[in-house]
């Protein structure tokens, strides 16, 4: 029953570089804690867990974003600490792009970069700090589609159990509305009737 | 205030423009609204027809009942068309992660620069010709980090995206409720069925 509805709904697209036994797994948690039951449900189940594939997808993305924007973000603070009163700012601009460059890869240049941060009281977290500030026009842009998924994500799970409450309620007002229409007999009925037979 | 002279020249003037005339030009300006094919019906796809049909299908159950099965069209079609927005951003990023940017590369960042080549040429010089740029050679090499970049080159795109996406789910919702009263209050019922504390509450 579940594969088949399964096969009903359309697959969730994946990056080439995701790996889609990883969403399969992610929405097999999901349907163990909801249990859906019928194709609506499973409908939002396999919403529920395209949505939360989603928001792991671009909160990695803000991390490489950020990690990305490293290297310039070095490289900016370096020639603002580098330079020297009086000295223009390209004057310093080869030493701090050597020493941007080799931060990543190099020991030495690490502990180079990291005792020109303690001159002025800064540690490697002043790098993050710039590197985030440069980034904030596309973090910003980010942060609301995350928050933007994370209250569909929500509701979407609100929507499976008020789907549930209402079509419970439902039912029961379908039966009541067939047992009225019947006429079913009462009991006081039902006992006169026997009595009337003895 | 316009004259006599210049209304009746305006008039004579928007008799001359009726619009393209030639089946190329009538053709171009079919397509003027066009931006992106979204919002076009799912079922102008032979394919999504198909998929859409068995979907209805199985949403609707056993049931004959015409107001039901267009009900349960409703939510299938929603739910088809958050699948073609969610098919449609990978894709954007895939071509983002691949070329380094949606668009081509212009040779010329500007209409000045071909009129100087043009000039160039005239003048009997040989033009330096731009270099060709390679957007994919800005892109970072390795994963994670080129999904990552991918992503931000293509973040207005995505945005309007969500949009669509959150208007796909919002129909999917309601076309849901509806069904759910309807089915099993009866279409006749609709009255009752909005008395009812249900689905359709909380979707709002």
């Amino acid at each position: 029953m579940r594969r088949n509805e399964l096969t009903l709904l359309p697959k969730l697209p994946l990056l080439i570089t995701e790996a889609a036994d990883e969403f399969d797994a992610l929405r097999d948690a999901f349907e163990q804690e909801i249990k859906p039951r019928g194709i609506i449900e499973h409908m939002y189940v396999h919403d529920i867990s395209s949505i939360v594939w989603e928001i792991l997808r671009l909160r990695r993305c803000k991390v490489g974003i950020i990690n990305l924007a490293l290297r310039s973000a070095l490289q900016s603070l370096l020639k603002q600490l580098l330079r020297q009163p009086g000295q223009y700012e390209y004057e310093v601009e080869d030493e701090a792009q050597t020493l941007a460059q080799s931060w990543f890869t190099d020991q030495e240049a690490k502990k180079q970069v990291s005792e020109i941060l303690s001159r002025f009281d800064l540690d490697e977290s002043a790098i993050e700090a710039e590197a985030i500030r440069r980034s904030s026009s596309d973090l910003e842009v980010l942060d609301r589609m995350l928050t933007s998924l994370e209250s569909r994500r929500n509701k979407a799970l609100g929507c499976v159990a008020e789907y549930r409450a209402s079509l419970a309620q439902q039912l029961r007002y379908s039966a009541d509305r067939i047992i009225d229409a019947k006429g079913v007999l009462r009991l006081e009925d039902a006992a006169s009737e026997r009595s009337t037979a003895a | 205030m316009a004259s006599e002279r210049q209304i009746a020249a305006s008039r004579r003037n928007a008799r001359k423009s009726t619009g393209p005339r030639s089946g190329a030009g009538k053709k171009r300006a079919s397509r003027n609204a066009y931006r992106h094919g979204l919002t076009l019906s799912i079922t102008s796809s032979a394919a999504y027809a198909k998929q859409l049909d068995r979907l209805v299908r199985e949403i609707a159950g056993s049931t004959e009942d015409p107001i039901l099965l267009e009900r349960a069209r409703a939510i299938a079609q929603a739910e088809l068309e958050l699948a073609r927005v969610r098919r449609v951003k990978v894709a954007l990023i895939e071509r983002a992660s691949a070329f380094g940017e949606l668009d081509p590369p212009q040779a010329f960042s500007s209409v000045t620069q071909i009129i100087r080549l043009l000039n160039a040429i005239d003048r009997g010089r040989v033009p330096s010709f731009p270099e060709p740029v390679d957007s994919s050679a800005t892109m970072p090499s390795q994963e994670p980090d080129r999904s990552a970049e991918a992503i931000r080159r293509v973040l207005p795109e995505l945005r309007k995206l969500d949009r669509y996406e959150l208007r796909a789910a919002a129909r999917r919702d309601r076309a849901v409720s509806i069904f759910l009263i309807e089915k099993s209050i009866g279409p006749t019922n609709n009255c009752e069925a909005q008395n009812e504390p249900n689905f359709s509450q909380f979707i709002e």
